[in-house]
């Protein structure tokens, strides 16, 4: 073989790798790109526009220009969504971080029989959040939840849970934790796995106690993994939607920015106001996935 | 040290996670036995009584549950396919090819799959009205295989990636084209990724709600979120109903998780799954 040679052979595997590697790609591309990415094109095109369903003029969108994001930010409900979703984040996240942390520590314990804890981490994954909606409101149930049942039991007294508003949220906020908890556990059991056992001996060997090596050891190397699980969450967490709706049964007594969205556009079939109300959730939460871009890049250097 | 005693702490912690994960399922599984009387009674009770199969006859016969069984089952099917097709073919790309911006394609990948599905329900339902397709499980599958792309290609990416390039070297030099390569030795060998993403795709199908709750009003179009949701009255909460039907939508799931725990566990920390 002669040196020639095998340069244009590979320059000739080179063009068509690469043309190889774009059909492989159009597929999902396509797919993407019909689903993902011209959604919110069309998102920000139709935010422009007047166009509600319900008038007679709503074949014939009015081009208005930003007139529905001055109406936005003059909107009580909206302010009130966004409010009570960004209430959910901070109390959610933390709150799953802590509790899924706390989860991951015990299912990191040298089991002999694996299964059953690695299943209960994963059932709550796999369970279907509007699934876990109507259990939890069954669970906070006034008169026949368990919740009051231990309640009473304990020697308090019955919390109208679904009815009072404060209560609702916290009713929410811990269906919410419970639900996401496992999921943060998995993502920092795997974080906890690959933390060297040495580490640990030779700090026991210099006497820390438990606590010391916790402190100094797991949650410094645990870090990244715990940014990773907070960024997820947080995305997911400013998403809310099928839980309240769930526990209220569609109702909106507590409404975040998704119900919000969601009713605007589809139930009051207002398509102007409604894509100008998800264009602002689009931007927030795409300036949440920018950070978390930028961290992942950062791991990655 | 008392406090030390290694055994009891284990069957303790060990209890408070299989517990905290399991109490819900189980409540629900005691509760679909009860009968309305008994659940409408002051103090609750935590065993059923007189365990009964009354509300698992009613959910099959009063509410369309294998309906919506049926339906889920063709959407989740469907777009675990689709998902897995399309996603094979880019994470081969992105494995094994030279590809210009390769960091880009990553970033717009994750960048993807954290979209509110809210934001993209709108334009979504414009679609699915305009080319007629409200009711139809194409209007269903192909979102929701979409969605799932970006898991399941950075999980095949991963699975790829440990394979041998000599195997497929070798079988190109025994005349195999690249496809054919891929589809001989690079597919077989990664079953297990293939598996799992399958998996992943398969629960993200089965569980989302917000866009087959739009998608498919027609009752009979119902997926089981939506369905078991929509068994709530206005005013009314039956119950008994309700947990029959869920523990009948939760059997296959819980079974699926349950075979393939450890790779559901290795592609939800390999992919970067929101959960």
């Amino acid at each position: 073989m002669t040196q020639p040679q095998s340069r244009i052979r590979r320059s000739f595997g080179d063009l068509s790798e690469r043309a190889l590697a774009f059909w492989l790609l159009v597929p999902a591309a396509l797919l993407l790109g019909l689903v993902a990415l011209y959604p919110v094109g069309r998102l920000l095109y139709t935010s422009l526009f007047r166009r509600r369903l319900t008038d007679e003029t709503g074949n014939s969108p009015v081009f208005v220009g930003f007139q529905n994001f001055v109406q936005a930010f003059a909107d009580e409900r909206f302010w009130t969504a966004l409010w009570n979703t960004l209430l959910i984040v901070l109390v959610t996240v933390p709150g799953a971080l802590v509790v899924g942390l706390l989860l991951a520590l015990l299912a990191n314990l040298p089991f002999r029989v694996k299964w059953p804890v690695r299943l209960g981490l994963l059932l709550p994954w796999a369970l279907p959040l509007v699934f876990a909606g109507l259990i939890f409101r069954w669970f906070f149930d006034s008169q026949y939840g368990v919740v009051n049942d231990v309640i009473v039991r304990l020697g308090g007294e019955r919390l109208l849970w679904v009815t009072t508003p404060e209560l609702l949220f916290w009713a929410i906020c811990i269906s919410i934790i419970w639900k996401s908890s496992s999921f943060v556990a998995l993502i920092l059991l795997a974080g906890l796995q690959v933390i060297p056992k040495e580490l640990y001996e030779s700090a026991a060997v210099d006497g820390a106690n438990r606590w010391q090596s916790f402190w100094r050891i797991t949650l410094p190397l645990l870090l990244p993994a715990i940014l990773v699980a907070a960024i997820f969450r947080t995305i997911t967490a400013f998403q809310t939607f099928d839980i309240p709706f769930a526990m209220q049964n569609g109702g909106s007594s507590f409404e975040t920015l998704a119900m919000y969205v969601r009713t605007m556009s589809i139930e009051n079939l207002n398509f102007g106001y409604g894509s100008a109300l998800a264009v602002l959730m689009f931007l927030i939460s795409f300036a949440v996935t920018l950070v978390y871009l930028r961290y992942v890049r950062g791991a990655d250097d | 040290m008392k406090w030390d005693n290694p055994r009891i702490w284990l069957w303790v912690a060990a209890g408070i996670v299989v517990i905290n994960g399991f109490f819900p399922a189980v409540w629900i599984l005691l509760t679909s036995f009860k009968t309305e009387g008994e659940l409408t009674r002051i103090p609750i009770t935590w065993l059923p009584e007189n365990p009964t199969l009354q509300n698992y006859v009613q959910a099959f016969t009063n509410a369309p549950i294998m309906r919506y069984f049926l339906n889920s089952l063709i959407v989740a099917g469907g777009a675990t396919l689709l998902c897995v097709l399309v996603s094979a073919l880019a994470a081969y790309a992105l494995a094994r090819l030279r590809i210009p911006n390769k960091t880009l394609i990553f970033s717009l990948l994750v960048g993807v799959s954290m979209f509110p599905t809210v934001t993209l329900l709108l334009p979504l339902f414009e679609m699915v009205l305009a080319l007629g397709l409200r009711n139809n499980y194409i209007a269903l599958i192909l979102p929701h295989a979409a969605l799932s792309i970006p898991v399941a290609t950075l999980v095949l990416v991963s699975f790829f990636q440990g394979i041998p390039k000599d195997l497929e070297s070798a079988a190109m030099v025994d005349g195999c084209s690249r496809l054919g390569a891929l589809w001989r030795i690079v597919v077989p060998l990664s079953a297990p990724g293939v598996f799992t993403a399958s998996i992943l795709a398969f629960v993200n199908s089965w569980d989302e709600f917000l866009l087959a709750l739009t998608l498919m009003p027609s009752q009979a179009m119902r997926t089981l979120p939506v369905g078991i949701q929509f068994l709530q009255g206005e005013y009314s909460f039956p119950w008994p109903l309700i947990s029959a039907a869920l523990v009948i939508a939760l059997v296959p799931v819980a079974l699926v998780i349950a075979i393939f725990q450890e790779r559901v566990v290795g592609g939800l920390t390999q992919g970067g799954v929101k959960g």
